[in-house]
């Protein structure tokens, strides 16, 4: 129902191979967009309600690994009128080649939007050759 | 009846998508000139884009204690000046913006599944809100909007007597 009303929903996942959740509860993963510049792919992550310090991001063995932790937001006793939306975690990973620069990755976070930089390695940037004339 | 209440509502988007994808893929092989590679390097090509156009509209959470409602949204990304948050006769209307920065409008994309644009939603009120005591701080990309409940509607104690 909230599907249908809100064009707007999280979906769960189950994704979670590389990382159990050890609290139990929702794990969701988020929306992404991904662009690309000329020296890198910029993925930009909806994670409302994460706090920059509380999101890990892991590479290893070619998998990028987001991670956050999302708090309680209201206590457990809460009276709801209405529920549209979980609240938990959120959890992606992304298969990663050689084409990124691995060790430059940065990442922020801002308004609930986890941005992160991945550079692309110098073999796969384009290169302009100039021709000289004599 | 709700339906008719929120009109914004766009059913392509809502549809599931399959809960377990594989981790994306990114290509590793060196096809001729990373041609492949560069098309869809993380394997998402064929999921259904939530970029789709149109107004939308968040969802919600509304839940009540004692003296106030709380009505919370997930609205990720967007300047807090760009939210307007009004109570009308019994209803909440949240309505704002999701704006493109320069840079997300002139890039090229790979993958797309955030929303932007204007947004709208409106969320019925039960009785008894303090239409003058309303709250909406922003943080982290979850709005929430408090309002007190108006003393008649507070919750009260009553203590029953023994004689």
């Amino acid at each position: 129902m909230a599907n249908e009303q809100t064009g707007m929903t999280k979906s769960e996942t189950q994704d979670l191979r590389s990382a159990e959740s050890t609290r139990g509860g929702l794990c969701f993963r988020p929306y992404v967009d991904i662009l690309e510049k000329p020296d890198e792919l910029v993925v930009l992550a909806d994670v409302p309600g994460a706090k920059g310090e509380e999101i890990d991001i892991d590479f290893e063995d070619g998998l990028l690994t987001i991670y956050a932790r999302v708090a309680e937001r209201q206590p457990g006793e809460t009276q709801f009128l209405r529920r549209e939306y979980g609240v938990g975690d959120f959890y992606r990973t992304f298969r990663i080649s050689e084409a990124i620069d691995a060790r430059a990755i940065s990442a922020e976070c801002a308004d609930g939007v986890l941005t992160l930089h991945l550079p692309k390695s110098e073999a796969a940037k384009p290169r302009k050759i100039a021709v000289k004339a004599d | 009846m709700m339906k008719n209440l929120i009109p914004w509502r766009n059913k392509q988007v809502g549809e599931g998508r399959p809960e377990t994808a594989p981790p994306a893929n990114l290509r590793s092989e060196l096809e001729p000139l990373f041609e492949n590679f560069w098309r869809d390097p993380f394997g998402l090509a064929g999921w259904p884009l939530a970029a789709a156009e149109g107004p939308w509209g968040p969802a919600v959470d509304l839940s009540e204690s004692e003296s106030e409602l709380t009505v919370r949204a997930e609205v990720p990304g967007i300047d807090p000046k760009d939210i307007d948050v009004q109570v009308t006769g019994n209803q909440l209307v949240i309505t704002g913006e999701k704006k493109e920065s320069g840079e997300k409008r002139e890039g090229n994309w790979y993958h797309r599944e955030s929303r932007f644009g204007a947004f709208r939603r409106a969320v019925p009120l039960p009785e008894g809100v303090d239409r003058n005591k309303v709250h909406a701080d922003y943080a982290n990309g979850v709005l929430t909007v408090r309002m007190e409940k108006t003393g008649a509607s507070q919750a009260r104690r009553i203590e029953v007597k023994s004689k």
